[in-house]
């Protein structure tokens, strides 16, 4: 009887813990594709604009009829689980439009297949040894990390360096030269730590305290921009702590008196608001400069400057009705989802190019296309070409400064 | 002086979280002689059972009752699902393995805790959530000590947990409940021979280690704010290394080894690098399990021979 009663109030206590999640989760991204049913096998998923049966090892699908016969199907590798899962969402949530978009303006049935590579170098280089394996996949966006980028890279370089993929985040300077395939939609850390350095140098900068996060992103970053502060006379401190630290007092309590900015090249914006408000509680005053990863809408501390890829793609004419169209479908984004989308068109446009042609498009020859890219305009609000290397040829960081209000205003 | 202090003040905070979470490997531990590696993630659940609790409430911004009305309801809510999924894993996930070999209830522990994990991410999604904690209290609030301020979230901290450690010593050493406790994992036959109900006892440890939890979470999210569906992993893996240096098994070893590791994160910050914050922790848990591997409050295990 007694063991009865206990089982009815663990009953009840879990149906309360479901009650009160549901009712925490108040900023949940969509993770599922919004026009198409997916279904997932073996860990792939395979989504199309229309209803989707999916077998194993094939598609049917029925659904809009296409204005030519031009198939495809592009991969997308990212975090979508695991550790910068935040990042990972977003990314494929953007790519998940961008097809939607492309499939509905074109008439086309340009399919993808989805890889979560956890953040992952192992996880990458598996996956990526599958999108080769898969000859329906004929190029892909991502890895998002370089670490990431590295692993996948060194895969297709061996297999097939035909394949191209475009990573939408990965900003480590000189990778682009090693893998023949690779691309990316986002400006390098040699033109972002410069950029940062040059402003904070304007700014008065004479003592700056920087925290890497021990990312390849963030320590790659954050040597950069040191090396050119320090070229500028100005003293670096140098810390490093962990992603998956959320107590930073310790660190906050070493900051010198004589510190006029904080400088924090993160992926995690959140830490960035919660060192913030452990600057406060210990009365310290330095401004803190965030890097890309921290221009989020979870750091929204006023006074504070992040660096970004592009402006607020809602003030760039022309990306306002996109990013309408995205948050009527998918609640949040960050700085990591508009390059996916430049990263897709680039692929998506590059097919279509070979199709016109008259050819069968494959990896090559998508390959090919891709390197004649020549957007006049893109989502970023600036031009799409790239270097020999894939990299963008017009790639620049702006600045912006945040207000009381929560708003950005753009400073350089 | 003022720097030491406000590092020591920082190493307290983080050192009660820590022992809170410690208390529920020791007596889990203790008990049933087996790591419940998901324990992380319990802690973990009731971060976001104390936020659920907090949007219901309005939000930091727009509570609909009084602020201290609000933390006691989060903290209420947090032990609620804590236990609740505590009790939950002790039937479903190690109670079928009892008799079977040591490994088995660990590697059971491992699958919880990824399902825990999983589980999670499809309920709270993978974005990070805040408890805006100086919205609820302002930074500014708090007591003097000395040149520096302890900001009232840190005093509440400390003082909640020192309270709930020093009502478990009592409880344990005194209440019938904590008695039929300590002579099970003294001996669990002999315990079951004189009468204790020991299926029973099993689920109150677990019962009150996740409700420790769970606390220790909503803590967290108050103190340093951000609480996501990984957080229980290298808070999981920071506690049991706390239990391991406390004396595993040891009530009062898991609050010393608690404090302990919060001192130690805090100094090495402070004194030498961010950078080797983890390794002096971790590398404390190497240290004690080849010289002292029953902790510094922990009893030599007897091996008949």
């Amino acid at each position: 009887m007694r063991r009865r009663s206990i089982w009815k109030l663990v009953a009840t206590m879990l149906a309360l813990a479901l009650v009160v999640a549901a009712c925490g989760d108040d900023t949940g991204g969509e993770t599922t594709s919004p026009v198409g049913d997916t279904t997932t096998i073996a860990g792939d998923t395979t989504t199309t604009a229309g209803d989707t049966d999916t077998t194993e090892g094939g598609t049917t699908t029925t659904g809009a009829q296409p204005v030519d016969v031009c198939e495809a199907t592009v991969g997308f590798m990212g975090p979508i689980t695991g550790e910068v899962a935040f990042i990972g969402e977003v990314q494929l949530n953007w790519f998940n439009y961008t097809l939607d978009t492309w499939n509905e303006e074109t008439g086309y049935d340009f399919q993808m297949v989805e890889a979560d590579n956890q953040f992952d170098t192992a996880q990458s280089a598996t996956l990526a040894q599958q999108f080769l394996d898969n000859e329906a996949v004929l190029a892909a966006v991502g890895p998002a990390g370089s670490d990431q980028v590295d692993a996948a890279g060194a895969v297709y370089e061996a297999g097939d360096p035909n394949f191209t993929f475009i990573s939408p985040s990965s900003t480590r300077a000189g990778i682009t030269a090693q893998y023949t395939g690779m691309f990316r939609t986002v400006p390098t850390d040699d033109d972002q730590g410069p950029t940062t350095a040059d402003f904070l140098v304007a700014q008065g900068a004479t003592t700056v305290f920087m925290v890497d996060d021990q990312s390849s992103y963030s320590t790659g970053l954050a040597d950069t921009t040191q090396e050119n502060l320090e070229a500028a006379d100005v003293t670096v401190i140098r810390e490093s702590v962990s992603q998956d630290v959320t107590d930073f007092s310790a660190l906050v309590g070493t900051i010198p008196d004589d510190a006029n900015f904080v400088y924090l090249p993160w992926q995690v914006a959140a830490n960035g608001t919660i060192f913030a408000n452990q600057m406060a509680e210990q009365g310290k005053e330095a401004v803190i400069f965030g890097s890309d990863g921290m221009d989020s809408d979870d750091f929204l501390v006023a006074g504070s400057y992040i660096a970004a890829f592009a402006p607020d793609i809602a003030f760039v004419e022309g990306s306002e009705s996109i990013l309408e169209g995205y948050l009527e479908q998918y609640e949040n984004t960050n700085t990591f989802g508009p390059p996916v989308y430049a990263a897709a068109r680039v692929i998506f446009e590059a097919i279509e190019r070979v199709c016109q042609t008259g050819q069968t498009p494959d990896r090559a020859s998508v390959q090919a296309e891709v390197r004649n890219t020549d957007q006049a305009d893109s989502i970023l609000g600036s031009p799409i070409s790239f270097t020999e290397d894939g990299d963008l040829a017009e790639g620049r960081f702006f600045i912006f400064q945040i207000q009381e209000d929560g708003t950005k205003t753009l400073v350089e | 002086m003022e720097f030491f202090l406000q590092q020591t003040v920082n190493g307290l905070t983080l050192g009660s979280v820590y022992a809170l979470v410690a208390l529920g490997y020791s007596m889990v531990y203790g008990v049933l002689k087996f790591l419940n590696f998901a324990h992380g993630e319990v802690y973990m659940f009731g971060a976001f059972a104390g936020y659920g609790v907090l949007t219901v409430l309005g939000g930091p911004s727009a509570l609909m009752v009084p602020v201290w009305l609000a933390l006691a309801l989060m903290f209420v809510g947090a032990v609620a699902v804590s236990s609740a999924i505590g009790v939950a894993l002790e039937r479903f996930a190690y109670r079928p393995l009892r008799k079977a070999t040591r490994l088995a209830p660990l590697i059971s522990a491992i699958g919880a805790s990824f399902f825990l994990q999983a589980a999670a991410l499809l309920l709270f999604t993978a974005n990070s959530r805040s408890f805006d904690a100086p919205t609820l209290i302002p930074i500014q609030t708090g007591m003097p000590l000395g040149p520096i301020n302890v900001w009232a979230i840190r005093i509440l901290v400390i003082v909640t947990a020192l309270v709930l450690m020093i009502l478990l010593t009592w409880w344990v050493r005194s209440s019938r409940v904590g008695k039929a406790v300590r002579a099970v994992s003294f001996d669990t036959e002999a315990a079951a021979m004189m009468g204790v109900d020991v299926d029973r006892v099993i689920v109150v440890t677990f019962l009150i280690g996740s409700a420790l939890a769970g606390v220790g979470g909503v803590m967290v999210g108050l103190v340093f704010g951000r609480i996501f569906h990984l957080m229980g992993f290298i808070a999981g893996l920071k506690a049991f290394t706390a239990a391991v240096v406390g004396g595993i098994g040891s009530i009062p070893g898991a609050m010393l080894g608690g404090l302990l590791i919060g001192f130690a994160e805090s100094y090495t910050t402070a004194y030498i690098s961010s950078t080797f914050q983890n390794l002096i922790v971790f590398g404390l848990l190497i240290i004690f399990l080849l010289l002292r591997p029953s902790g510094i409050l922990g009893r030599p295990e007897l091996v008949k021979v």
